[in-house]
């Protein structure tokens, strides 16, 4: 292993920032503006790429700028990049969704008529710049550095609407991203008095095994926490599901690939490099933080059951997925031998197998909103025929989150369960298990709801599990606003007291063509929604002069109340790309690809190499044994 | 070279009379005359403090020939060179805004110069009565600044300050007798040396430390003794609450600092374990409350001001864990505390000065009708609030080093929690900024709106009552007088703003120029 | 010995009662004139205070005659330092009074509370 002086990782940092000041001065001319995001898109993932070969043989590459907060002469902090395996892993993720988000973003955002898109992509760059910057920091400091940046950067993308709840989104964002900082900050000052040095190192910086314990756990608690906030570990994750309210582009990469995975990946840098598995087996923090994972993914998957929009459920399903990579990072550094190297490579392999399954769900969730401006899964009855490719595409990523052989999810949940299993976790195994019933059980819905389900009344089946309250109350209290329950609360409505309220599970949901007579269920409940008396007189009138009006009318949010199977069902549309672009369609099925290469020849796809290279790095001591599945 | 140093105090001085003869005459010239005085300063500042960082030892000189300690000793060393620099770049600056941004007359231009003269004299001086006759200079000069506008508010806000600063500075004075009725000198190498043999235990010098710090911390503004600051920042004309902003407080808090250091020395604190305590306690309530008031206020110069009672907290409280980490950043934050908070000032001056926008609630949408101030007030703003790699963030992780380092948590706490309360009333500018859309309604412009720009233009119409329900509100932004701010304004605004973030990094060569003096106030 | 003491001691005594007395009248005066002089009063005190500290038992003026040096002279610097003073004290007067004058012609009172409720209408 030799470290190769470079300026590529700095590179690989400065070509997304360098092309911020490109998108702005193409203000003007989006054509220009899209090359700039495309051309620096593709250079950032060239100039990754090209330190693959290096790193997988061992070689670090260093882009060293100098002293950052010296302080006496003693241990100076250095301002280093470095691209090692383990920055490698989460930069060459990070680069490579981000060229391919890049072409979805420009069929989204123009397919929307989006506002202020010049921002949009400037800030894009400007999280990647942050992103690729995280995964190639050289010590805890300059990670905190970009993690601080990136929280800034992906600000303006969360409240990109302009609208009230985007605006508490981007409020709740930043308060607990900033608050997460500063436990990271908190952390870093502490590992430094206690080490004399922040730098990642494999297998742990030295003096930390020898430091006072107990100020040893409140570091690993503090930096755990601060990346645990992003990286949406219960409790700490509420942040996420009202972050969906960006563009779904956004919502793919950022919030399922690039700032999420920039929680998981500090945990990983941790966890790997600062503590390393041995400390932080001797301290005894690996399995709190594991159980903390598995109630998060447990958790995370019993609320996603219930929510009806789709985004809201993929964010809880982000959230869950998340913490099986947490979960093998905890109990991998708990435990010793082949048990601790097939747990980590399980968690570490999550990352990448995750990015490239999610990423295909959002764009899928994307592009039905552009095309259909359908959010809710109970709208989404045999939308199948309208998308097939898109439907398609989600049911593969769907069936690699449940852990599906033949694709991603399978290989490295896999290995968490052989290294749970094996270790003698069995009840971490036990719930890896359950969760992935969970997972089927809250996919499967959208795919049956897809193909196997008509969307005239009386075309699909009531859905208790969304639309009634937990545990069946009836008698529950007037809503109070809150929003994500108003949609429930909505349906439920319609389905104790409307006689035909299979039509629709939304009561007020304007499209009902198929019933133009029938009893609303807005109207018995007008407190429900205040636009109900307005839209009452046009019901007749059909859908789309319904969504224009909304789009005039609402100062909210302006996804919602609206979409669902125009007048007469979904037409059929073609298989080979008739249902929208190729801008959004090819970046899902590359996507979707991805997660199947990666599933079929994990050996092959060079992700599974570099966590390999990570763990054998960090745990030298078992490398001798490990045996490995693929 | 220690020749000099005489003249860092003298040449404003020279320059404020020459500007008042002469600008009486030909108004004309008061501003290039005043540029001029401020140019040499600072060209004799940044010889000062290379030569003192190039030699690596203090420089002093002896007032009159009369040699220390019974005379007047001017001392530069490695902590106020950077002061003394950055008072003088900091003039410098907002005497290039203030050529359009006024107000104008030859008056204000002299006041402006005695300013700075007296900030220079307190950073240089060496001798503690001679602080107390600069800290007055200063106090007299700030006065008379605020009331410069040209309504009864800035009167009334000038003279709260008057009230409140007199008072610091007299119990300062106090301090200062009580230290020479134990030792019987006033210079502060002597006083250091005295004070130990008088012994740390004796109630006269305990006494003495609680009056000067307490009289100090008057003119830093900490809380609860801030009262004068909100009034007298928000009344002022926006130049001059850029400066007093940027360096009145800052010089106060770095007399603090150095008073502690080569005063009453570190050996002080670590023997009087309640003088610690009592300053640490004092710097952590002004950060929060600080911080707390800050988030109430709907007058952005208010929040402003507030947010400075919270930062000098910070370095309050990095100068009492005295130690090499935590000084260092107190110094950081210190310079860049001054650099980010000018720079807001000047920043929402100029906001006001485009689309007369002095309240909260009429930032809404800003970004898209000045965006180039919106940026930088916005990069200001994240800088304050500690976004890596911008200053406002070094001196915090120096801050936070020491005080862990220290062990000292309550401290390290609030320090590291600063963070979030910052965020806290800078996120909603921002957001309202980028993220609202500008409503079409009338701003509240019968409120009396301060006295930049706009009120300067005004003619000094004293029945402002009046005339304050004609002024022109936001839907006539381009209304003649708004005017604009112009390139030079806006040009000063962007250089704060990239220096904030520049500074950040920068650190990494000033901390090695910086640390034989730290060695030297810090050894046991 | 409280006699002893206010014999020997009335200049500490009156150093301290000046200081409260200006003190109060600062703050609890509702007249901003009188305000400034409680501000006098309070700096006077703190003058007293350094002259006090100068006198040395039995000591004479600080003026060495032509006769030679007298045995002990009680010490001249505070009496330099409360000059210095004394005119600060006089320049912060003079500002503080032109600052009334002004808020006098804006506002056409004197008085904390009235002015405050004329501000409020602002």
């Amino acid at each position: 292993m030799t470290d190769i002086p470079s300026l590529r990782p700095l590179a690989a940092v400065a070509v997304p920032a360098v092309a911020i000041a490109f998108i702005y001065a193409s203000n003007r001319r989006p054509n220009v503006r899209e090359a700039w995001t495309l051309l620096a898109a593709a250079a950032t993932f060239l100039i990754v790429a090209s330190m693959v070969p290096g790193v997988l043989a061992g070689d670090v590459y260093v882009t060293n700028l100098g002293a950052f907060v010296p302080l006496g002469g003693e241990d100076v902090v250095e301002f280093t990049l470095q691209a090692d395996a383990l920055g490698m892993l989460f930069g060459l993720l990070a680069s490579l969704l981000w060229l391919v988000t890049s072409f979805y973003s420009i069929g989204y955002m123009r397919g929307l008529h989006e506002h202020s898109q010049t921002r949009y992509f400037a800030a894009f760059a400007a999280s990647v710049a942050s992103a690729v910057g995280v995964a190639f920091a050289a010590n805890l400091l300059v990670l905190f550095v970009f993690y601080e940046l990136l929280t800034v950067a992906t600000y303006p993308l969360v409240g990109h609407d302009e609208t009230a709840e985007s605006r508490a989104a981007g409020r709740k964002y930043l308060a607990y991203t900033f608050g997460g900082g500063v436990a990271v900050l908190a952390g870093t000052v502490l590992v430094y008095v206690l080490a004399g040095s922040v730098a990642f190192t494999p297998g742990g910086i030295e003096g930390l095994s020898t430091a006072d314990p107990t100020l040893a756990r409140a570091a690993f608690a503090l930096l755990t926490l601060g990346f645990g906030v992003k990286a949406a570990l219960m409790p700490v994750h509420s942040w996420l599901p009202d972050a969906m309210v960006a563009p779904t582009p956004v919502s793919g990469l950022l919030h399922a690939v690039a700032v999420v995975k920039s929680g998981v990946f500090g945990i990983a840098r941790v966890v790997l490099e600062v503590f390393g598995p041995q400390t932080v087996g001797d301290l005894g923090v690996g399995v709190p933080l594991a159980a903390v994972a598995a109630f998060t993914l447990l958790m995370a998957s019993i609320i996603a059951l219930r929510q009806d929009n789709l985004k809201r459920r993929l964010a809880y399903s982000t959230v869950s997925q998340l913490s099986y990579i947490v979960l093998g990072l905890g109990i991998g550094a708990s435990m010793g031998g082949d048990a601790a190297r097939f747990a980590l490579i399980g968690g570490l392999l999550h990352i990448p197998a995750h990015a490239f399954m999610k990423l295909t769900l959002f764009f899928c969730a994307g592009i039905i909103h552009v095309e259909t401006h359908t959010d809710d899964i109970s709208d989404m009855a045999g939308i199948g025929k309208r998308m097939p490719l898109t439907m398609a595409a989600f049911g593969i990523a769907a069936a690699g989150m449940a852990g599906i052989p033949l694709v991603a999810g399978f290989v490295s949940k896999f290995y968490l369960l052989v290294g749970t299993a094996s270790g003698g976790a069995v009840a971490f195994t036990v719930a890896l298990l359950v969760s992935g019933v969970l997972n089927i059980a809250y996919f499967w819905p959208v795919f049956y709801q897809a193909f196997f389900e008509s969307e005239m009344p009386g075309g699909h089946d009531r859905k208790p599990l969304v639309e009634h309250r937990i545990g069946g109350r009836a008698d529950v209290a007037a809503d109070g606003g809150h929003k994500s329950d108003e949609n429930a609360d909505v349906g439920e409505g319609s389905a104790l007291t409307g006689g035909n309220g299979g039509a629709s599970a939304r009561a007020n949901e304007v499209q009902k063509p198929a019933d133009p007579n029938g009893d609303y269920a807005v109207d018995r409940h007008p407190s429900d929604h205040v636009k109900t008396t307005e839209q009452g007189g046009e019901l007749g009138d059909g859908a789309t002069e319904m969504a224009d009006h909304e789009a005039d009318d609402h100062d909210d949010h302006d996804h919602h109340h609206e979409g669902g199977p125009p007048t007469g069902g979904w037409e059929t549309r073609s298989w080979l790309g008739g249902e929208s672009t190729w801008f959004m369609l090819g970046p899902i099925l590359t996507a979707a690809a991805g997660s199947i290469v990666l599933g079929i020849v994990p050996g092959r796809a060079v992700f599974l190499r570099i966590v390999e290279q990570v763990v054998t790095a960090a745990t030298p001591a078992m490398a001798a044994t490990a045996g490995v599945l693929f | 070279m220690s020749e000099l140093l005489p003249l860092l105090v003298a040449v404003p001085i020279v320059g404020a009379l020459v500007g008042l003869v002469v600008g009486y005459k030909f108004e004309r010239l008061a501003w290039p005359l005043a540029v001029v005085t401020s140019l040499a300063h600072t060209a004799l500042a940044a010889f000062v403090a290379f030569e003192v960082y190039a030699g690596g030892e203090p420089l002093s000189y002896a007032v009159g020939g009369f040699q220390p300690p019974f005379g007047i000793e001017l001392v530069v060393d490695g902590l106020n060179a950077a002061v003394v620099v950055l008072v003088a770049a900091v003039a410098l600056g907002i005497l290039a805004y203030a050529r359009r941004a006024g107000p104008h007359s030859a008056a204000f231009y002299t006041g402006y110069l005695l300013l700075v003269a007296g900030l220079s004299g307190m950073s240089v001086t060496g001798d503690m009565f001679n602080l107390y006759v600069f800290l007055e200079i200063t106090g007299l000069a700030a006065y008379a600044l605020v009331a410069t506008g040209d309504d009864g508010r800035s009167a009334v806000g000038a003279l709260k300050y008057l009230l409140v600063g007199t008072v610091g500075a007299s119990l300062f004075l106090v301090g200062i007798g009580y230290a020479f009725v134990a030792t019987g000198t006033l210079n502060m190498a002597d006083l250091a040396e005295k004070l130990a043999g008088v012994g740390y235990g004796s109630t006269l010098v305990r006494a003495s430390f609680a009056f000067v710090v307490t009289g100090l911390a008057v003119k830093t503004a900490l809380y609860p003794l801030h009262t004068w600051q909100p009034e007298a920042y928000a009344s002022a004309p926006d130049s001059v609450s850029a400066l007093i902003s940027a360096l009145v407080s800052t010089v106060s808090a770095y007399a603090l600092g150095r008073v502690i250091f080569s005063v009453y020395t570190v050996d002080f604190l670590s023997s009087v374990a309640f003088a610690r305590e009592f300053v640490l306690v004092l710097a952590g309530i002004s950060i929060i409350a600080g911080s707390v008031l800050a988030v109430m206020q709907t007058e952005l110069k208010r929040m402003l001001a507030y947010s400075s009672v919270s930062q000098f907290g910070l370095v309050v409280a990095a100068f009492a864990i005295a130690n090499d980490a935590a000084v260092t950043g107190g110094v950081v934050h210190l310079v860049g505390h001054a650099v980010m908070k000018g720079g807001l000032f000047l920043a929402v001056g100029a906001i006001a000065a485009r689309t007369g926008a002095r309240y909260v609630g009429e930032f809404d949408g800003l970004a898209a009708r000045a965006p180039l101030l919106s940026a930088a007030l916005a990069t200001l703003s994240l800088s304050m609030v500690g976004v890596p790699p911008a200053v406002g963030f070094v001196g915090k992780w120096y801050i936070a080093l020491g005080a862990i380092q220290s062990q000292l948590w309550p401290i390290a706490v609030v320090i590291l929690l600063s963070t979030l309360l910052t965020l806290a009333y800078f996120l909603r500018i921002v957001e309202r900024m980028y993220f609202r859309s500008a409503a079409p309604r009338e701003a509240p412009a019968e409120r009396s709106t301060g006295t930049g720009a706009a009120a300067v233009a005004d003619g000094g119409a004293n029945d402002d009552s009046d005339t304050d329900d004609e002024r022109p509100t936001l839907g006539r932004g381009s209304d003649v007088d708004f005017g604009s701010p112009s390139a030079g304004m806006v040009a000063v605004i962007l250089v704060a703003a990239l220096l904030a973030v520049a500074l950040g990094p920068l650190v990494s060569t000033f901390e090695p120029l910086l640390e034989p003096t730290l060695d030297l106030l810090l050894q046991p | 010995m409280i006699w002893e003491l206010l014999l020997t001691r009335y200049n500490y005594i009156v150093v301290a009662l000046l200081l409260p007395i200006g003190a109060y009248m600062m703050i609890e005066n509702r007249n901003l004139v009188k305000k400034v002089i409680g501000m006098n009063i309070f700096q006077t005190g703190i003058f007293l205070f350094f002259i006090t500290s100068a006198y040395r038992e039995g000591g004479s003026p600080p003026i060495v005659g032509s006769g030679g040096e007298a045995a002990t002279y009680v010490s001249p610097l505070p009496h330099v330092l409360i000059l210095t003073a004394i005119v600060v004290g006089v320049s912060l007067t003079a500002v503080a009074l032109a600052l009334i004058v002004r808020i006098y012609t804006e506002y056409g009172t004197l008085d904390e509370v009235n002015l405050r409720e004329v501000r409020a209408d602002e």
